[in-house]
Order: structure tokens, then sequence, then C-alpha cells
């Protein structure tokens, strides 16, 4: 059988990367439509973390959900998506480099509800975490920082918590069918 | 037969959404998107730093100066900022209401109007360069892999828009509970993930497939570098050789190094 030629940071394939870029894709359609309709605070994460942790499922290895960030942000940037510029880059690495974190840690942890959860929910907190960032640096008072980055915490790892928590369920029955490969590696 | 009356425009508005691009001929349009990034990087900066009225004075005064520069109108920019403004109408209450008016005000006017300035910059470059333009300098800065896959990103999201709307009208002819109205019941999610997402993603992964082959049957990755076909410079009376666009120790065009 013809072995796969390595097309990206000396670990995936071509066709691994643009099942990332895809995951990526996703992530903007899903951002978009929400865009459009809804207007709760953090909903955002819903989609993001569920594709973050599916592409980790997907391609499971070392640096998969951070490609999907970087490839993410750039595209977002480029329709038009991210006007914080540079702070939209750090908000999709920040959770993708936790997700990637948490596949070293415990590279099968994909499948476990709890584990999905966790994560999500973190990856969500780091995000809200970038926004709070940008008011220190701005100087806000820290009373109104601190109450603001509460409410935004809360409701972005609640939606991020709740996307994650769809991803066993999808990676389960993907691998069932054979689709994606069984096995878990760093 | 009866011509048809050039549209002319009815209102200060030029867009549809917040940051869409401005079809204008403005100096800031013709500066290069390394610029415009370097030059709002600069701006936001700044306006991260200033905390006296003069200075945040000076720097609103350069932001609008940058904005308008663009041929941009006023209502395009309370398009852009107009959620901003929704914040400052919360964070001044919010100070005035914590230290009083006499101490609050001043505070909370001026965070207001730095998260302005921070992101002013950004809806700047976003209104004023095209896609293309971004793509092309993108591909300066990262390697041709990565931008690639960039591009393929956005490439695709049209078809996968397309495909989302196949498998919503199919599913929801099968009975799934897929309507807007029926989603907001969270019931209802497990047909979101198990009839649209699912299917949504065996597609990905066919179609990544089929993208990875075509490209890999076209010698695609080959070459630490390549070339670029740059159409907009095919036009007649281009100068010679100039629909290549070379970079250093690029090859010539060729299949090879697709």
């Amino acid at each position: 059988m013809e072995q796969e030629k390595v097309f990206l940071w000396r670990r995936f394939t071509l066709r691994e990367a643009v099942l990332l870029c895809f995951c990526a894709t996703l992530i903007i359609l899903t951002r978009a439509g929400l865009r459009l309709h809804l207007h709760m605070p953090g909903h955002v994460m819903f989609f993001t973390m569920f594709f973050f942790l599916l592409a980790r499922g997907c391609v499971p290895r070392l640096g998969a959900a951070t490609l999907v960030g970087l490839i993410t942000s750039l595209a977002s940037i480029l329709l038009g998506m991210g006007s914080g510029g540079v702070i939209t880059l750090v908000k999709f690495l920040l959770p993708a480099l936790v997700v990637d974190l948490a596949g070293l840690i415990a590279p099968s942890f994909v499948t476990s509800l709890i584990a999905c959860a966790t994560v999500g929910v973190l990856a969500s907190l780091l995000r809200a975490g970038t926004n709070t960032g940008v008011e220190w640096l701005l100087g806000i008072d820290e009373e109104i920082m601190l109450n603001k980055a509460v409410i935004s915490a809360g409701l972005n790892g609640l939606w991020g918590g709740l996307g994650a928590l769809a991803v066993p369920a999808i990676i389960r029955r993907l691998r069932k069918n054979g689709l994606i490969d069984q096995g878990a590696s760093a | 037969m009866q011509k048809r009356l050039p549209k002319f425009r009815s209102s200060l508005r030029s867009c549809d959404y917040a940051c869409q691009f401005a079809t204008n001929d403005s100096p800031v349009h013709r500066l290069g998107a390394g610029w415009k990034l370097l030059f709002g990087m600069v701006l936001s900066a700044l306006a991260a730093g200033g905390r006296n009225p003069v200075t945040l004075s000076v720097l609103v005064a350069a932001a609008l100066a940058y904005y308008l520069a663009a041929r941009l109108t006023l209502a395009d920019l309370w398009r852009d900022v107009r959620l901003f403004a929704y914040q400052a109408a919360l964070v001044i209450p919010l100070y005035c209401l914590i230290d009083g008016v006499e101490k609050g005000l001043w505070p909370g006017v001026r965070i207001s109007t730095q998260i302005v300035l921070f992101y002013l910059p950004g809806a700047v470059f976003l209104r004023t360069t095209r896609t293309s333009e971004a793509m092309a300098g993108l591909r300066r800065i990262i390697p041709y892999r990565l931008s690639f896959l960039v591009f393929v990103s956005v490439r695709f999201v049209p078809v996968f828009f397309s495909e989302l709307e196949d498998i919503v009208a199919l599913q929801r002819m099968r009975g799934a509970r897929l309507s807007p109205r029926e989603q907001l019941d969270p019931r209802n999610w497990p047909d979101l993930f198990n009839c649209l997402v699912l299917p949504l993603m065996v597609r990905a992964l066919k179609t990544a497939d089929e993208v990875s082959r075509s490209a890999e049957a076209r010698g695609f990755g080959l070459y630490p570098q390549r070339t670029y076909l740059d159409t907009s410079r095919l036009a007649p009376g281009a100068p010679e050789g100039g629909a290549r666009e070379t970079e250093g120790q690029q090859r010539p065009l060729s299949a090879g190094n697709f």
C-alpha cells in the first residue's frame, strides 16, 4: 500500500491538512450564520469548540486543533470577520492550544464526555480571558472589568461546554463506520 | 430597446454590514495591505497607551482622518462602531454609578473611546482591502502550504454552504427538526448533530479525499517554492512577464509545481 507523503509541519498529510482546513471552513460558516441570527454573548464558542474537538478526533495528532485555529483566524480576517486584527489570532489560537494540550496529556480524550466538556469549558474560559486582557491593557476599572469577565467567562464556558458534549458521539459514529482512524496518538 | 438607467446612491449607507469592503478610489485603498496592517497596529497600540484628554483627542482626530481618507461615510462609521457605542452606553453609567458622576464620567468616556480607537484601524483595513489583495499579502508572509490551506478554507465556504442547504432540505423532508424555530428547543439539538453535522462531516471527509488526490495528481507540494498566476496582470497592455509573479527563488510556472 502506498504511504502518504507528509505535507505540513512534518506530521500532517495533504488529506489531513485539507480536512482540518474544512473544519475551519465549517467554523467560519457557523460563525457567519450565528452572527446573522443570534445575539447571545459567547454563543460562537458552541460550534468553535465542537469543531476544534472534532478536528482533534478526526486527525489525532498534536497540532491539529492549533492548525484549525490558525486557519480560522486568518480566514476570518480575510473574510472581514475579525476587526480585532492580531487579537483575532489570539482568540482562536488560545482555545485551540488548550485542546492540543489536552490531547498531549490524554490522547484519547475526545471519546470521553466529561473530558470533552472540561476541555470545552476551559478553552472557552481562556478565550473570554482574551477580551478581559484587552480591557486590562486599556486600563478599564478593575471592578467593572471583573464583573464583565465573570459574566463573559460564564456564558462562553457554558456554550463551549455544550458544544463539546456533542463530540464523543460523533467521533464514535465516524470511527464505527470506518471513516476516521481508530487510534489516538499524540 | 430601452436603456437601463444607472443606479444612483440613494442613501449615505454604502454597505449591508459592519466592516464590509467598500469599492472606493482612495489613498487608503491604494496603500498596500502590509502598510495598512502596520499603521493599524501602531494606531491600536497608541490607543491602548493614550490616557489623557489631549492625547486621546489627537488620536480620535487621526483615526477619523484615516477613516474619512478612505472615502467612507459617517453612516459607515456608525455601522462599524455601533456595537462599541452600545458598550459605552453601559460602561459610562457603570463608572458614574461606582465613582459618582464627577469622578466616573471621564474614565468611562476614556475607556469607551479607547476601545473604539483600538478596533477602528481593523475596520478600516477590512473596508479598504480586497480579499485578493489580503491573500496576496498573506502569501508573502506565511509559507505557501499554509496559505494554500487558508485559501482552500475561504474558497470552500460557498461549497459547504450549498451542501448545508441541501442536507437541511433533504433531512427536513425526512422529518428532522432542523428549522430555526425548532432548533430553539434544546430537545431538538440531537437532530442538528445526527441529521446535519454528521452528514456534513462525511461530506467533508470525502471532499478532503478528492481535493488532496487532485492536488497530488498535479504534483502539488513537490517543491519548497511555488509560482502564482496573477490573472489581474493578464489585461491587454500589461508589461511583458507581468503575468508571472515571482518571489525570490521561485520556479517558472508549470503543471509540475501546482
